[in-house]
């Protein structure tokens, strides 16, 4: 009888609450080849926008440098040409770097853009073998433009 | 309002004019009449006004950047100064070349009330040109100006000193026609009065009509 | 300057506290004394009121002197333009002023645009800074705004946006008072008002830089700085000019070690706020491609880098006695010239150390009895062979200033106008090189007539500015012609012979200059009669020496020691080079024109392995002759009885 006590009525308890289970859906995902979705207004990867047209919206003003807490984001602005016009108005961001590892991702940076530009994305994935690859550049921030994405 | 700022290269801006490097233009008659109005006032600076009425009549009624840097020289004053004041005042031409006669159309109330931009279409349809233009043979410009102080002539139209009015299209082709034929050009000859009304009897070279 | 005793003083009273001002000082000043401030933009301290902007509406009223009843006035008064007077009652603080201001702010953004972002200005911005504590949070205007010509160039350093202009005329008062060009000026009346210059000329104002700082919004900006940093980017040092010996004090704005811009520091005393342009755009050499950053040691015909051991190896085998000279720069630190005649003289046996190019410089040291800021009260100013405006532009603004203010008497003599003789009572153009015949005129040691002919002047002129003249103060540089010098130093008045060089006067003071002039130094150097010659933050092909005389003095040398900032063209003769730190990246002290020392502390770091040229002399010294070396500028300036 002890047997039964400590040990098959034990298991068959645990295995009942396992075939119970065997109905729900999974809450465990199978990272990396599936992705959990995120939530609507998550923080994480920064993205430059652009405009419908192409043109850039980062007009390299330095508000965000400026709002940003952890001092992470340098930008280098420079003149608009009629040969080279990377922005509407003026003025351009010639070098735009945020540096990820001291960032907080609090997204002061987006609330202090005047043109929108920069904004905080879904993407999470920001894990890398070499400390100079989270300086992240212009180039790497940048959306690509609508006609590039359409391919 | 851009229109009045000539952009020229990005790159370079031309120099302002050396002392030596002016096209003087005035007349034997024009510097007596300036030194003698000189005299009047306590200081050169005082003098701009005066000096511009002669430039303009020297110049064929068109102040134009020349016009400027002689009154400036002339009075020892700076050329950005004598050209604020000539361009603060809209009887003298600073912007556009006024030709030989410039038609002054009153569109204020009373004017107004009697048709004024009727005139005025009339006038504008007549010679082509819009308000503020000159025409292309340099011989009319067309402007809307402010109250005349002729409501009892209404509608009026000032061409250099002389009102007209009430005036309709019959006049006012009659009168194109007659300063069409007249050799002199009104917008000298109303800047040559002013200033022979600011000399002195004396001092005066030519005559007040 | 009137004594504190002779100052009449009112009473007044501000928001409700008692207050005794000097009669007829402006209320904007007066409340200052309390400490409250009143918003502004078209008033400047230095400039005289015109009450365009209406920004700084003050409530007053009178005391009734009997009874003591205060009757307040039923409108604002603008207190820019309101001198104070007995029983004047001002109220900078109530709710109708609150709604005042509010309603003067959303006129002057009507058509400012909302360009923030991208402005110059944005950050350091009087108008952003007003809005925010008095301005209305929104705008009713909701229609189109007006639309102008924006970056405009007006010259190689200043750029005009025009919709941001709010008419305040600061710019155009500063070239009438203060630079006295009169370049820009209103154009137009009502809402085409524009300031600008004649035909859209260029700007050609040598202070022109001047109206950048003092534009209260981003009209006025700097075409050298556009789009570099936002204000919050920057770091920001005291820091003194070294490119004219008036030693202006700066503020260097500098970024990740790069300097970005100059702006001019208040000290009443020297440059009260302004700086020139070449102070306030000539800052170039600090970020140049050419800057020498290692030390470089001649193999064959290659200059090839190397390392300090060798380049010391080296120089301390070719200097030594007095075969060998020394040529020093004049805008140089105290701390290099005393270590260097300490361990040129002291060490290696050499008297010949010098910083004089000029035959004129080398015979009269600067002698100097007024300071800068007693310029603009001397009654008459005698301006003698120089330019004032190019050669010491703060002095310049000085001698102006006391024309302007004081009423002057301005007496130049130079060898043509410039922009002195737009003020002076009498200009006298004299033929070049007859400095010395005028001066005697000046001291009537020669006859008018003989003088007048000999010079190109006519007879009478030249008599009425001799007798306008007694008892001037004189105003000259060091490269006055010697004679000349020598005259006017035994006049009456005060005599100024101010050096040019940044540094100049702190090398007289800090050098013997008993051996060879540097002048000489390079003749003897040219008859191959110079072992070694060490050329020290100088480059020789600028001083104004015919070309040919350099060259053949640095091809006869047998070992040329050059130590520079830059790669010179001297550079290219050296037998070995020494990297030197600019004056922002070292510690150091410059003694100005009128005798000021003036400390500046490193503010960047330097540039490659390259050291300031008072630790390269006591490294050598140490090697000579063993000792404790100093390690810092200010145990060095302490050890010099000169600047004691």
């Amino acid at each position: 009888m002890a047997i039964l006590d400590k040990i098959v009525k034990p298991m068959i308890a645990g295995l009942g609450i396992t075939s119970k289970r065997l109905g729900h859906s999974r809450p465990t995902v199978m990272y990396p080849e599936d992705k959990r979705e995120q939530f609507p207004r998550t923080r994480w990867r920064h993205v430059l926008t652009r405009h419908d047209d192409g043109l850039e919206k980062c007009i390299g003003c330095s508000l965000c440098a400026g709002a940003c807490p952890a001092r992470c984001i340098y930008v280098d602005a420079g003149e608009n040409t009629e040969e080279n016009r990377l922005s509407p108005g003026e003025r351009h961001a010639v070098r735009y770097e945020i540096n990820m590892l001291r960032c907080i991702f609090c997204g002061y940076c987006q609330d202090a853009c005047p043109t929108g530009a920069i904004v905080l994305r879904k993407d999470f994935e920001l894990a890398n073998y070499d400390r100079e690859e989270f300086i992240f550049t212009k180039e790497m921030l940048l959306e690509p433009a609508l006609s590039e994405r359409s391919k | 309002m851009s229109e009045l700022i000539q952009l020229g290269s990005h790159n370079e801006r031309p120099m302002p004019p050396k002392a030596d490097e002016l096209n003087l233009r005035f007349s034997e008659q024009a510097i007596k009449e300036l030194e003698g109005l000189k005299t009047h006032y306590p200081n050169l600076k005082a003098c701009i006004l005066p000096g511009l009425w002669i430039a303009q009549r020297e110049y064929g009624g068109f102040l134009d950047g020349d016009a400027i840097a002689e009154v400036a020289h002339r009075l020892s004053r700076s050329y950005a100064e004598v050209q604020g004041v000539a361009t603060f005042y809209s009887m003298y031409n600073t912007v556009h070349n006024p030709g030989k006669h410039k038609i002054e159309v009153c569109t204020c109330l009373s004017c107004h009330f009697n048709s004024a931009y009727r005139i005025r279409d009339y006038v504008s349809k007549k010679l082509g040109i819009k308000n503020g233009e000159t025409t292309a043979d340099g011989m009319f410009m067309l402007e809307e100006v402010e109250c005349l102080n002729a409501c009892d002539r209404a509608p009026v139209v000032q061409v250099g000193d002389r009102y007209f009015g009430p005036v309709d299209e019959k006049s006012i082709d009659a009168l194109l026609e007659e300063l069409r034929a007249s050799e002199e050009s009104t917008v000298v000859k109303m800047a040559d009065q002013i200033v022979q009304v600011q000399l002195k009897a004396e001092e005066r070279v030519g005559t007040i009509r | 300057m009137a004594a504190a005793t002779d100052i009449q003083t009112v009473n007044i009273i501000v928001n409700g506290i008692e207050l005794a001002v000097p009669k007829g000082e402006l209320v904007v000043e007066a409340v200052k004394r309390l400490g409250l401030e009143i918003p502004i933009f078209c008033y400047h301290p230095r400039l005289k009121p015109v009450g365009m902007c209406r920004m700084c509406l003050v409530e007053t009223g009178m005391k009734n002197p009997q009874d003591g009843t205060i009757r307040m006035m039923p409108k604002p008064a603008a207190a820019c333009t309101l001198p104070v007077s007995e029983g004047l009652v001002i109220n900078t603080e109530s709710d109708a002023l609150k709604k005042d201001r509010k309603g003067v702010l959303e006129f002057l953004l009507i058509n400012h645009p909302l360009d923030c972002p991208i402005c110059d200005r944005g950050g350091e911005c009087p108008l952003q800074n007003n809005t925010l504590f008095y301005g209305p949070a929104t705008s009713r205007f909701i229609e189109q705004k007006r639309h102008n010509v924006k970056a405009y160039p007006l010259s190689d350093y200043v750029t005009l946006d025009l919709e941001r202009c709010i008419q305040c005329a600061r710019c155009i008062r500063f070239t009438e008072e203060i630079s006295g060009d009169s370049q820009l000026a209103f154009r137009f009346r009502g809402n085409k008002t524009h300031p600008i210059t004649f035909n859209e000329t260029k700007f050609t104002s040598k202070f022109s830089g001047n109206v950048i700082e003092i534009c209260p919004v981003g009209a006025l900006t700097n075409r050298k700085y556009r789009f570099r940093a936002r204000p919050w980017d920057l770091q920001t040092s005291e820091a003194v000019c070294l490119n004219c010996s008036n030693g202006c004090n700066i503020w260097f704005d500098h970024r990740a070690g790069k300097v970005v811009r100059i702006n001019a520091r208040t000290n009443e005393a020297i440059n009260e706020e302004w700086t020139c342009d070449k102070g306030k755009f000539g800052h170039d050499y600090y970020n140049d491609e050419k800057r020498l950053e290692t030390p470089f040691a001649r193999t064959g015909d290659e200059l090839q880098k190397a390392d300090y051991a060798t380049v010391y190896a080296k120089l301390l085998e070719a200097f030594h006695g007095d075969n060998t000279g020394m040529i020093l720069g004049d805008s140089l630190s105290n701390e290099t010239y005393i270590t260097a005649q300490n361990f040129f003289t002291g060490q290696l046996g050499s008297h010949n150390i010098d910083y004089r190019f000029s035959a004129n410089q080398a015979k009269g040291a600067s002698t100097v009895d007024n300071s800068i800021a007693s310029l603009e009260l001397a009654k008459t100013t005698l301006v003698f062979g120089t330019h004032l405006a190019d050669d010491l532009p703060i002095v310049f603004l000085r001698v102006r200033k006391g024309w302007f203010n004081q009423g002057t008497q301005v007496i130049l003599a130079t060898d043509r106008s410039d922009e002195v003789s737009e003020f002076a009572a009498h200009t006298l153009v004299y033929k070049p090189g007859t400095e010395a015949t005028i001066a005697k005129a000046f001291a009537g040691q020669v006859s008018v007539a003989d003088a007048a002919a000999k010079c190109g002047i006519s007879e009478p002129e030249l008599q009425a500015a001799i007798t306008a003249a007694a008892g001037a103060t004189v105003i000259t540089t060091t490269s006055l012609n010697h004679e000349a010098a020598e005259v006017l130093k035994a006049l009456d008045g005060n005599f100024n012979a101010y050096p040019t060089g940044a540094n100049e006067r702190g090398a007289q003071l800090a050098l013997a200059c008993d051996g060879l002039s540097a002048l000489e130094q390079l003749k003897k150097a040219a008859n191959g009669e110079l072992s070694a010659l060490w050329v020290v933050g100088v480059d020789l092909f600028s001083v104004g020496l015919p070309r040919e005389e350099v060259i053949r003095a640095l091809e006869n040398v047998d070992f040329l020691a050059v130590q520079d900032s830059r790669r010179t063209e001297t550079f290219y003769y050296a037998s070995v080079a020494l990297p030197m730190t600019l004056p922002a990246e070292q510690d150091g002290s410059y003694t100005n024109c009128e005798g000021t020392t003036q400390q500046m502390k490193a503010i960047i770091p330097p540039v490659g392995q390259a050291k300031p040229a008072w630790r390269v002399f006591e490294e050598l010294s140490i090697r000579v002759n063993p000792r404790m070396p100093f390690s810092q500028a200010s145990e060095i300036l302490a050890s010099a009885p000169a600047f004691a």
